[in-house]
């Protein structure tokens, strides 16, 4: 079956996600998307199982026009899709799991799972899969249950096959298992297509290779006409903004030593990871998300158990301790998540702006809360980090995407601890929030303070950093100075274990 | 989900909620053949009248232990701690102060005071149970505090049937508390002072709520336990606290209900008229707005009380009535549900801005 998008254009609001996008999708080949997060490759992919409706633009399947009104629809016409995040019933069989909503059905509406089983069967033989159809899915590894998913779709003869991010949870001989299977598929005439930002996987596997980049389609080739390098460049693409670095100074005593830290991720494991934050310097964590960042970061802030290791901070152990007493030896926390981790949306701005302060007393008189003093506070954060909101009384969730974020990094950096941590400070903020929020990081290094700033943002990584470590595969790389730090060390080092990476370690 | 959105409202679609309510009730009565003024007269005077107020005493007494409840469940739900054990926490209370007025000597009103902090601190216990079930053992709170209605029912029923049985009086419930410690009636009515003691614990629970800073931390811990736990607050011991504080109200309304009305414990006394219940219910259906909770509390108590006399004067089945309670309910809670079980608030220039 051949499968094709013509002219795709996706809005969301006043952003467009997917701008004039086209792609071919050929019968027998495997086409890899890959591009930075939000490139737009998930809702392109969307597009063609029917999830969303393109603004502009169709989608044709075997040379006709076709609509989808759901992604049934979609499914029906032979289209199958592997979400990042698996769609089975976990107290299922593996068996009842596949041939759910598309049961082969004897008299009474009983279901003929013997039908089914023989059906699979055959798959099996002819794409090499090992599975027992009888486990519980929540038995199963993840490895298994991406095939289960799989099999969900072999088992309903679809044709064009999209996966979604299908590695990102996979061990390495997980992923050896799953692309024999995509090979096999592909050989028997299926299309496969597989949204991905890991280069590594792109070379090994794809016939063909679509880059998007801030929604457009940047470049189409066959593997054969193109390469890692010049992949790696264009997702990343374009020019890098001015950088707004002060001349660059003479980093202070350590501030923050990681020696040997071990998290526990999901079903992987995250490090052994070791790092220094010196005063007066902003070390920048470069990596496609996923890769163990957030794990990390929330070893740090106490939000997530150490496995084994050392994290110092100020001279003093803090691996063992709670937030709160973290908090109090020198640490600042701006979270990635402001709807839930970085405000509580349901409080007004002066409670989210008084939360988590030190001098609890300075805003209660005995067990009282002193409300005046409290929006006296919210207001110089609102004055200082020039928060647009109606006053301090206001919910905190009526302020914009980048108002929140200015108020959460407002509040953080205004206690002015040693160390800060910054995880994603301007995920999803207009570029006057992103300015401010970059100047003032920029104002805490130059101020003395040790600034750990976590992005997979590249550009903002290597606009801010003193120093960049790219962190792959739970694994950090050695710290590469700001002046030998450029998009193409960095990006091939975010996508692949190649390079100098330190993966042994 | 603050009181002025909730105040605002729009006023249309509270009309149609009204008129639907109405509406639905009117059809039933239709439906049974039962005369509608005679029966809305039979509620009024169900719920507020009666020879001396007689009636009006009952919803106020049936109000104390509700809203005494719903003051309980309210500051661990407020809290984000779905603790719907207040049942559980209810029978400890009022079966420990009954046992201790009746074995304690001394002087009665040493006697009364003692019991009825014994009370609390057992109302505390059996809520801390299910806290310290959540924090140490991972046991979720709202099936710990569930499940431990069980045990603390059987044993309550266990020891009033055996060692501590009236056998006297032929009925599954204890000796009578020394007279001298049973709570006063309210001068000229036949109200006892225990809606005095709620009273009080709802000013304190509405101040604690707006005014502390526990408060204040434990109200973001509700609306966000992710957001409590990265700005450092000390989660563990607010989740302990406020469900000692939950355990001992509803401590302090079993011991209500020992002192002021029944004057011993009976079997089932606490669990049959499902205080515990409505007072999730009258909470759920203002949004956990404090000062709100009282009101909705007294609005389930006329409710019951008005639904007794509808029975009686228009003969209408207190089952029709308990029906129409749910049907008043479930409009109610439609209306103010968004208030209460809406997803957070995504930003959406998040997007345009992305």
């Amino acid at each position: 079956m051949h499968a094709a998008l013509h002219g795709i254009r996706v809005r969301f609001g006043p952003l467009v996600a997917v701008d004039d996008v086209s792609v071919d999708i050929a019968a027998g080949k495997i086409l890899a998307v890959v591009g930075e997060n939000g490139a737009g490759k998930s809702t392109l992919m969307n597009v063609l199982f029917g999830l969303i409706k393109p603004d502009a633009g169709r989608v044709e399947v075997d040379g006709r026009d076709r609509q989808w009104s759901s992604p049934q629809d979609a499914i029906k016409a032979g289209l199958g899709m592997v979400h990042q995040h698996f769609m089975l019933q976990e107290d299922m069989t593996v068996l009842e799991n596949i041939v759910l909503c598309g049961e082969p059905v004897k008299w009474f509406g009983m279901v003929d799972f013997a039908a089914a089983r023989r059906k699979l069967a055959d798959g099996f033989s002819q794409h090499g899969i090992a599975i027992d159809l009888d486990a519980k899915v929540g038995s199963l590894a993840v490895g298994q249950k991406q095939v289960v998913e799989i099999l969900k779709m072999l088992y309903r003869d679809a044709s064009v096959l999209i996966l979604d991010e299908p590695t990102a949870v996979l061990t390495p001989q997980e992923k050896d298992r799953l692309f024999a299977i995509l090979r096999s598929f592909a050989a028997a005439g299926k299309s496969i297509v597989i949204i991905t930002h890991k280069l590594d996987e792109v070379m090994e596997i794809a016939d063909h290779v679509t880059v998007m980049r801030g929604g457009k389609l940047v470049s189409s080739l066959p593997l054969g006409e193109t390469s890692k390098d010049r992949i790696a460049r264009e997702i990343v693409g374009g020019e890098l903004p001015p950088p707004i670095r002060a001349a660059a100074r003479e980093p202070g005593n350590i501030v923050l030593s990681v020696k040997g830290l071990t998290v526990a991720g999901q079903g992987t494991q995250v490090g052994p990871v070791d790092f220094d934050i010196r005063q007066g310097e902003i070390v920048g964590i470069a990596g496609v998300s996923g890769n163990g960042q957030a794990e990390l970061i929330q070893a740090l802030a106490g939000l997530r158990p150490t496995a084994s290791g050392v994290i110092e901070l100020g001279g003093k152990r803090i691996e063992a301790l709670h937030v709160p007493e973290r908090r109090l030896a020198g640490l600042s926390y701006i979270p990635e998540d402001r709807q839930r981790v970085g405000l509580a949306l349901g409080a007004t701005v002066a409670e989210n702006a008084n939360a988590g302060r030190d001098d609890v007393g300075a805003f209660s008189r005995g067990p009282f809360i002193d409300r005046t003093a409290m929006a006296r506070f919210a207001r110089s954060l609102i004055d200082r980090y020039r928060i647009k909101v109606r006053g301090p009384a206001s919910l905190a969730s009526t302020m914009s995407g980048g108002n929140k974020q200015k108020l959460v990094v407002g509040r953080e950096l205004s206690r002015e601890t040693p160390l800060v941590i910054a995880e994603n400070p301007t995920w999803g903020v207009d570029i006057g929030a992103i300015e401010l929020i970059h100047t003032e990081l920029m104002r805490m290094r130059d101020s003395g303070h040790a600034v750990l700033l976590v992005s997979t943002e590249l550009d903002e990584v290597l606009r801010l950093s003193d120093r960049v470590l790219v962190m792959y595969s739970g694994l950090l790389s050695e710290p590469i100075p700001a002046a030998k730090a450029d998009r193409n060390t960095v990006g091939r080092l975010m996508t692949s274990r190649s390079g100098d990476a330190r993966q042994a370690a | 989900m603050s009181a002025r959105n909730l105040m605002k409202g729009d006023l249309a679609a509270w009309t149609i909620t009204l008129a639907w309510i109405f509406a639905i009730l009117f059809g039933l009565m239709l439906l049974i053949g039962a005369p509608f003024g005679e029966a809305i007269q039979g509620f009024l005077s169900g719920a507020f009248g009666g020879r001396r107020f007689a009636f009006l005493m009952a919803t106020l007494s049936r109000a104390t232990l509700i809203i005494g409840m719903a003051l309980s469940v309210m500051l661990s739900f407020r809290a984000g701690l779905f603790n719907i054990g207040g049942e559980g926490q209810l029978v400890a209370g009022g079966l420990v102060s009954a046992l201790v007025a009746i074995m304690l000597p001394g002087p009665p009103l040493l006697v009364l005071v003692v019991a009825i902090l014994a009370g609390m601190a057992a109302g505390a216990a059996w809520a801390l149970l299910a806290g310290v079930l959540q924090v140490y053992v991972g046991v979720p709170i709202l099936v710990g505090s569930l499940l431990l209605n069980f045990p603390i029912r059987f044993i309550a029923s266990y020891l009033v049937a055996h060692p501590f049985r009236d056998v006297a009086s032929g009925m599954v419930q204890s000796h009578l508390v020394p007279q001298e410690t049973w709570l006063p009636f309210l001068p000229g009515v036949r109200l006892d002072i225990g809606i005095l003691l709620i009273a009080v614990v709802a000013i304190l629970t509405i101040v604690y709520s707006y005014r502390t800073v526990h408060g204040y931390h434990a109200r973001l811990n509700g609306l966000s336990g992710e957001f409590a736990r990265a700005v450092g607050l000390p989660v563990t011991k607010l989740t302990l606290q406020t469900l000692a504080m939950s355990g001992a109200i509803a401590g302090l309304v079993g011991a209500i209900a020992v002192f002021g009305i029944h004057h011993r414990y009976i079997d089932g006394m606490l669990v049959q008229p499902l205080y515990a219940w409505t007072g999730i219910i009258a909470v759920l259906l203002v949004g956990m707005i404090p000062w709100l909770v009282p009101i909705s509390g007294f609005f389930f108590a006329m409710i019951q009380t008005g639904a007794a006399g509808m029975e009686r004067a228009a003969e209408v089945p207190k089952e029709i009535a308990l029906v129409m309670q749910a049907v008043i309910i479930l409009f109610v809670a439609s209306r103010v549900s968004g208030a209460l079980i809406s997803p957070p608030a995504t930003d959406k220039e998040d997007v345009g801005d992305a």
